[in-house]
C-alpha cells in the first residue's frame, strides 16, 4: 500500500501524525494501521539482547520486568514520556521513526548502540538518526523493532521541558563494560553523542572524571524557553545527574 | 463554620461526563460555523474573494463586515463610566464586529462561513482569498509610545487612549522631597492567556415569527451576557440566553465575543440553528487576554521606616482595541486600594493605557488586583532590604490598626473592616517564620538556595455590576424550593452553596432548594453575574434575605394555621411556634398546606441587596527553594491566613484559594504570552509553547482563615474568589527574591523560567 500511494502515511500510536492532521497541516490520501500487526508487537530477550517490538506502546516498556531486569533505564525512560495517555498510545517504533529532536527514545537508541530493524534491513543507531525529523529510513521501509544490546549500567537524566514536558535536555549514559556512550536528546538539532564525556567516564566511570568538561553552546537549540548555553549547561549538569545515580554519587 | 461538608452537589454531573458545556447543545438541521482570521498584526485589507468559497460543497453563507454592518451590529466603546486625567474621556476607535479595511491583530475577526459540517466550514474559510496591505506593527507597549511609531487607529493619536490618574501629585512630590528615603521599583506583569478549559463558542436558533433569538453559551452571567448583546446591538428581550455549565470563566466569559453576533446573524439570515465552537489555537488569538502590565512605583518613608507616600506608575497594553472592562481593570480597580493595608497620607497614580497591534485585553482572575499587589509588596520587601528594617517590623509599623474602620483611603475609599495584624502574627505562628535560618543553612549544605516571602494584601471586591442584585425563593409542589439568580457559576460551588445559605436560614435541609441561574424562563430578576469577586456578598446575601422573606410571609399563614395571633407566633429552627406552647407547624408542611395558583406560590420571596463592595485580605507565606544548577524553583510550602469575611463554607473557600493560587503560580513559573516584536505574530500559540501549572507544583498548600466579618452586607462576607491570585504574585516573588538576596540578587522579574533563573544566578556568580 505504501510503495503504491506515496501519499499514505503510516498510523500507529498517532501521538505526533493526529495533532498534525488537526492542525490541517497534512492531508494524507491513507491512513495505515500498523499498531495491532503481531510481529511488531512484544518484547523478548535474545542472549545478551534487548529486543523491543516497534508498536510497544511505551507503557507496556516502562512495566515490562523484563526491561525492568535488563535495562531499568529503558523502562525508567519509557516512564517518563509525556503522560499516562501518551504512554498509552505512543510506542517505541513511533518514536524512532519521527525523530523528534526533543523525544526520549531516540536518546536511548543512540546511547545504548541499538540497532533498528525494518521491513527491509538492520540500521545501527548510529547511523539511524540523521538530524531534525530525519532518519536513515526510506519511504516504504517500516520500522520492525529494536534490539537493545544490555549494557553493564546504564541511566537516563532528564530535564522535562517545563512547557510541553518534552525533554528539554536528556542525557543517556551508557556503560557496557569496554566503552562508554552518552547520548544527548532536546539539547540540539537531533539526538546527538558527547564524544568528549564519553572520552572521559571510558577511562574513569566518575563524577570526577566529568569535572572541567565543558559542553560548547553552539550549534544548540536557543529559543523562547531556553538559551543555547543554558542547554549546554543541563548538557553538563544531566550528564553529571545520569552517573551519580550509577556510582552513589561519586 | 459549616457542618460535616459532605460534597458539591454539582460534582456528580460534573464528573460523570453529565454536564453541559457549550457544546454540548445541538439543535437539529444545524449548521457550523468557521472564522478567517488575520494571519498578520497590521495590514490593509485591499479585497476580500470569497467566490471560491462560496462554492464550497456544503457552504450554506458566508458573512463579512458588509453584512454586520447592514445588521447594525458594533463593536461596542469599553465599560468605563468616567473620563481620564483632565476630564479627557477614553479615546475609542470607530470598529465593527467584523475587520473591515484593516486587520489589527494576529486572530481578528475577518468573515465567518456557515456550513452543513464544521469540517466544510473550515475548508472553505481556507478557500476565502484576501489580498493584504503589510502596516508595520507594534506589539509592545514601550514601541507604541515611541515617537514615530506606528498608528493603530486615527482616533488614538500616540497609541494612548486613556491618561488616568488618581490621588494628590503635590502632596506626593513633597513627601518625596522630605523623606528620609525612598525605595523605587520597576516590575513587569505579563501578557497571559486566561485558557478556560472550555473554548468559547455558542449556539443561536432564531425565531422568525417572535424575532427572538434562543442561543447558548457558557457565561458568568446570564444578564452578563444580555446585557452585552444589547451593547453590540441585539435587545435583551430579543435574546432568550441558555446557560448551564461554564468550562472556566475567570473573567474571559463574561460577555459576548464578536463571533457570537454574527453567529446570531446568520442564524436569522439562514433561517437555521448555527453552532460554533473555537478551537484551542482560536482560543489563543482571539479570547480576551489578561494582566500585560508595566508597573513602576516608588515609596517614601521617614527615618523611622513610616510610610509617607506612594507614587505609582502604570503603563498599560490594551491591546488593538479598548473592550470590555479592559481600560475599567486598569483604572479604578488600582484605584480602590492604591496603599494596601498600610495607612499611608498621600499616594498618587497615573496609568497610560496604550493600544498595540494584539489581543485585546479583559479582566483575568484578580484583574488590576494582583498587579497592584505586587506593586506594593515588592516595594515594602525592597524598602525594608534598603533601610536594615525587618521586613515584618516594617510592615506591623505601618498597618492600618483594626480599630481604624471604616478606614478612607486618600482616594477616599472605605475599607469595610480587617485586621491585618492579627493576619500576620497568626500567619508567622503556622509557618515557623522564626525558625527560617536553620531550614535556610539545610539546603544550603545541599548547594540549594531557600526563601521564604510574605505579601500582606487587600483588593476590592464585590464590583458594583448592577445597582443591586435580586433573588427569588419560588416553593414547588412537593415542599420543594427553588432559588433563582443571575450569578453565573464557574466552578465555585455556587449550586451547593447558595442553598446551604437558604436552608440554614429556614431550618431546612439544603437538599430541599435547588438553585437555578440560567434558564431563559426563569423571572426577571436584576443583578450581576460572577465576576471581582461578588457572588457571595450580592447573590449570597440576597438568597438569605430571600429565605427572611419567606419566613417573614409564612407568620400570618402559621398563625391562621395554629389558630392564634401573628404575635404569638414565634419562627426558629424551622418551624412556626406558638410562644409557650409546644404547638408548631414545619416551615416546609406550612408550604405544602398552601395551595399555588398560576405557578405562583403565597410563601414565595424574592430577596435583595444593594451593590456593596468589601475589602478581603490576608497574608500569604511561601517557602521555596532554587537548584542553582538548573534553575528550577520548587515550592516547599504555602499558607495562607485570609480574612474573606464570615465564612460559610470552608471547603469552598478553599477551593477558591486553591485555583487563585495555582493561577497566580502560573504566571510566577512560567506563562507569559509573547509576541515576536517585529511582526506582532504570535510566538506562543499553543500548549507546546504557552505554560500552564501542573497540580504537582504546590504540594503543600495550607489554608487558613482569620475572619472579619463585613458590615457592608447581610452575611458578613467578603469576596474569595481572586485573593489567591492577587496573594500570590507578591508572596511568591518576595520568597524567591529572598532566596537569591544572599548572592546579591533583589530582583527579577515573573515568569522565572529555569532558564532565566540560571542565567540572573550565573550573571551574579561573575
Amino acid at each position: 500500500m505504501l510503495a503504491k500511494d506515496q501519499d499514505a502515511k503510516l498510523l500507529s500510536g498517532g501521538m505526533t501524525l493526529i495533532p498534525t492532521l488537526k492542525q490541517r497541516l497534512a492531508s494524507p490520501s491513507q491512513l495505515i494501521d500498523i499498531s495491532r500487526i503481531a510481529e511488531l508487537r512484544g518484547i523478548a530477550v535474545k542472549g545478551e539482547h534487548l529486543e523491543i517490538g516497534a508498536a510497544m506502546q511505551h507503557a507496556e516498556v516502562a512495566r515490562s520486568n523484563d526491561v525492568k531486569q535488563k535495562i531499568p533505564a529503558l523502562a525508567y525512560l519509557a516512564s517518563q514520556i509525556g503522560d499516562p495517555q501518551v504512554r498509552n498510545r505512543g510506542t517505541i517504533g513511533g518514536s524512532v521513526a519521527n525523530n523528534d529532536p526533543v523525544a526520549d527514545y531516540p536518546g536511548a537508541a543512540l546511547g545504548l548502540g541499538a540497532t533498528i530493524k525494518t521491513t527491509q534491513r538492520e540500521i545501527a543507531a548510529d547511523d539511524f538518526f540523521k538530524g531534525v525529523f530525519e532518519t536513515a529510513l526510506k519511504a516504504d521501509e517500516i520500522v520492525t523493532g529494536i534490539s537493545f544490546p544490555v549494557p553493564k549500567r546504564a541511566a537516563y537524566a532528564k530535564f522535562p521541558h517545563p512547557v510541553s514536558g518534552y525533554s528539554m535536555t536528556g542525557s543517556f549514559v551508557a556503560d557496557n563494560g569496554n566503552g562508554v556512550r552518552v547520548a544527548i536528546t532536546g539539547a540540539g538539532q537531533g539526538v546527538f553523542r558527547w564524544k568528549e564525556a564519553e572520552v572521559a567516564l571510558g577511562r574513569n566511570f566518575s563524577l570526577a572524571a566529568l569535572k572541567g568538561l565543558a559542553m560548547p553552546s553552539r550549534g544548540l537549540s536557543n529559543d523562547l524557553h531556553a538559551t543555547a548555553e543554558y542547554r549546554a549547561n543541563l548538557v553538563e549538569v544531566m550528564t553529571r545527574r545520569a552517573v551519580a545515580s550509577l556510582t552513589g554519587g561519586k | 463554620m459549616s457542618a460535616a461538608f459532605k460534597g458539591r452537589r454539582e460534582d456528580r454531573r460534573l464528573v460523570t461526563g453529565a454536564g453541559r458545556y457549550t457544546a454540548d447543545w445541538n439543535q437539529s438541521g444545524q449548521l457550523y460555523a468557521a472564522f478567517l482570521r488575520s494571519d498578520r498584526a497590521h495590514a490593509e485589507i485591499v479585497s476580500i474573494d470569497t467566490k471560491a468559497a462560496s462554492a464550497h460543497p456544503g457552504v450554506a453563507g458566508i458573512f463579512t463586515a458588509e453584512d454586520t454592518k447592514a445588521a447594525g451590529l458594533v463593536f461596542p466603546p469599553p465599560f468605563l463610566p468616567f473620563p481620564g486625567k483632565g476630564g479627557q474621556p477614553i479615546k475609542v476607535p470607530a470598529h465593527g464586529i467584523l475587520a473591515s479595511g484593516r486587520v489589527r491583530y494576529v486572530g481578528e475577526e475577518i468573515a465567518m462561513v456557515v456550513a452543513a459540517t464544521a469540517a466544510a466550514a473550515q475548508d472553505a474559510v481556507e478557500k476565502i482569498e484576501i489580498e493584504y496591505q503589510d502596516l508595520p506593527a507594534v506589539s509592545d507597549v514601550e514601541d507604541a509610545l515611541k515617537p514615530g511609531a506606528a498608528q493603530i487607529h486615527a482616533e488614538i493619536p500616540g497609541n494612548v487612549s486613556l491618561v488616568y490618574e488618581y490621588g494628590n501629585e503635590a502632596k506626593v512630590n513633597e513627601a518625596m522631597a522630605k523623606a528620609a528615603h525612598v525605595t523605587r521599583i520597576k516590575l513587569y506583569s505579563a501578557r497571559l492567556v486566561s485558557n478556560p478549559m472550555e473554548p468559547k463558542g455558542c449556539l443561536a436558533v432564531y425565531d422568525a415569527a417572535k424575532d427572538v433569538w434562543d442561543f447558548w453559551s457558557s457565561t458568568q452571567g446570564i444578564t452578563m451576557m444580555s446585557g452585552s448583546l444589547a451593547t453590540h446591538g441585539i435587545a435583551p428581550e430579543k435574546a432568550r440566553i441558555h446557560a448551564q455549565d461554564v468550562g472556566g470563566g475567570f473573567g474571559t466569559r463574561g460577555g459576548a465575543y464578536p463571533e457570537y453576533l454574527v453567529v446570531m446573524l446568520a442564524a436569522k439570515k439562514l433561517g437555521k440553528p448555527v453552532k460554533w465552537v473555537a478551537t484551542r489555537s482560536e482560543t489563543f488569538v482571539s479570547d480576551h487576554h489578561g494582566r500585560a502590565i508595566r508597573l513602576s512605583g516608588a515609596l517614601a518613608l521617614d527615618k523611622e521606616g513610616n510610610f509617607l507616600a506612594f507614587r505609582l506608575d502604570w503603563t498599560c497594553d490594551l491591546g488593538a482595541y479598548p473592550a470590555g472592562a479592559g481600560p475599567f481593570i486598569n483604572t479604578i480597580t488600582p484605584m480602590l486600594t492604591p496603599t494596601g493595608v498600610y495607612k499611608t497620607p498621600a499616594v498618587y497614580g497615573l496609568h497610560h493605557l496604550v493600544v498595540t497591534n494584539t489581543t485585546p485585553i479583559a479582566p483575568y482572575r484578580g484583574a488590576g488586583r494582583p498587579d497592584g499587589a505586587y506593586l506594593i509588596e515588592r516595594l515594602v520587601d525592597e524598602a525594608a532590604r534598603e533601610m536594615k528594617i525587618d521586613r515584618l517590623e516594617l510592615r506591623r509599623r505601618n498597618f492600618i490598626a483594626k480599630d481604624a474602620f471604616p478606614y478612607e483611603t486618600p482616594t477616599m475609599v472605605p475599607y469595610d473592616s480587617g485586621d491585618y495584624a492579627t493576619l500576620l502574627e497568626k500567619a508567622l505562628q503556622k509557618t515557623d517564620w522564626a525558625g527560617f535560618e536553620k531550614r535556610r543553612a539545610e539546603s544550603k549544605s545541599r548547594g540549594k538556595l531557600r526563601g521564604i516571602g510574605l505579601a500582606s494584601f487587600i483588593e476590592p471586591a464585590g464590583a458594583a455590576l448592577a445597582p443591586k442584585d435580586q433573588t427569588l425563593l419560588k416553593f414547588g409542589s412537593s415542599g420543594n424550593l427553588v432559588l433563582h439568580s443571575v450569578t453565573g457559576p464557574t466552578g465555585q460551588g455556587h449550586e451547593t452553596v447558595m442553598p446551604e445559605i437558604v436552608g440554614r436560614e429556614l431550618g431546612v435541609d439544603p437538599e430541599l432548594i435547588t438553585l437555578s441561574t440560567g434558564d431563559p424562563d426563569g423571572p426577571p430578576l436584576i443583578g450581576g453575574g460572577t465576576a471581582g469577586s461578588r457572588s457571595m456578598s450580592s447573590h449570597g446575601a440576597a438568597s438569605l434575605m430571600a429565605a427572611r422573606e419567606v419566613i417573614k410571609k409564612g407568620l400570618e399563614l402559621a398563625a391562621k394555621d395554629l389558630e392564634v395571633a401573628v404575635a404569638d407566633i414565634e419562627f426558629k429552627d424551622g418551624k412556626y411556634s406558638v410562644k409557650g406552647t409546644d404547638k408548631s407547624i414545619g416551615i416546609i408542611q406550612l408550604a405544602k398546606k398552601q395551595s399555588s395558583t398560576a405557578g405562583s406560590h403565597p410563601m414565595d420571596a424574592g430577596g435583595e441587596v444593594p451593590a456593596a463592595g468589601t475589602f478581603p485580605s490576608g497574608v500569604h507565606v511561601a517557602e521555596v527553594e532554587i537548584d542553582p544548577d538548573t534553575g528550577v524553583t520548587s515550592v516547599l510550602r504555602y499558607l495562607t491566613m485570609d480574612d474573606c469575611g464570615t465564612v460559610i463554607n470552608h471547603t469552598l473557600l478553599e477551593g477558591q484559594m486553591h485555583g487563585g493560587i495555582m493561577q497566580g503560580a502560573g504566571q510566577v513559573f512560567g506563562e507569559e504570552c509573547q509576541y515576536d516584536r517585529a511582526s506582532g505574530q504570535l510566538l506562543t500559540g499553543s500548549f507546546m509553547d504557552y505554560y500552564m501549572p501542573r497540580a504537582g507544583l504546590i504540594r503543600d498548600l495550607q489554608v487558613y482563615d482569620h475572619p472579619v466579618p463585613s458590615p457592608t452586607n447581610p452575611l458578613g462576607v467578603k469576596g474569595a474568589g481572586e485573593a489567591g491570585t492577587t496573594g500570590s504574585l507578591p508572596t511568591f516573588m518576595n520568597a524567591v527574591v529572598d532566596a537569591l538576596r544572599p548572592i546579591g540578587i533583589h530582583h527579577i522579574d515573573m515568569p522565572i523560567t529555569p532558564s532565566k533563573m540560571w542565567h540572573a544566578i550565573r550573571a551574579a556568580a561573575k
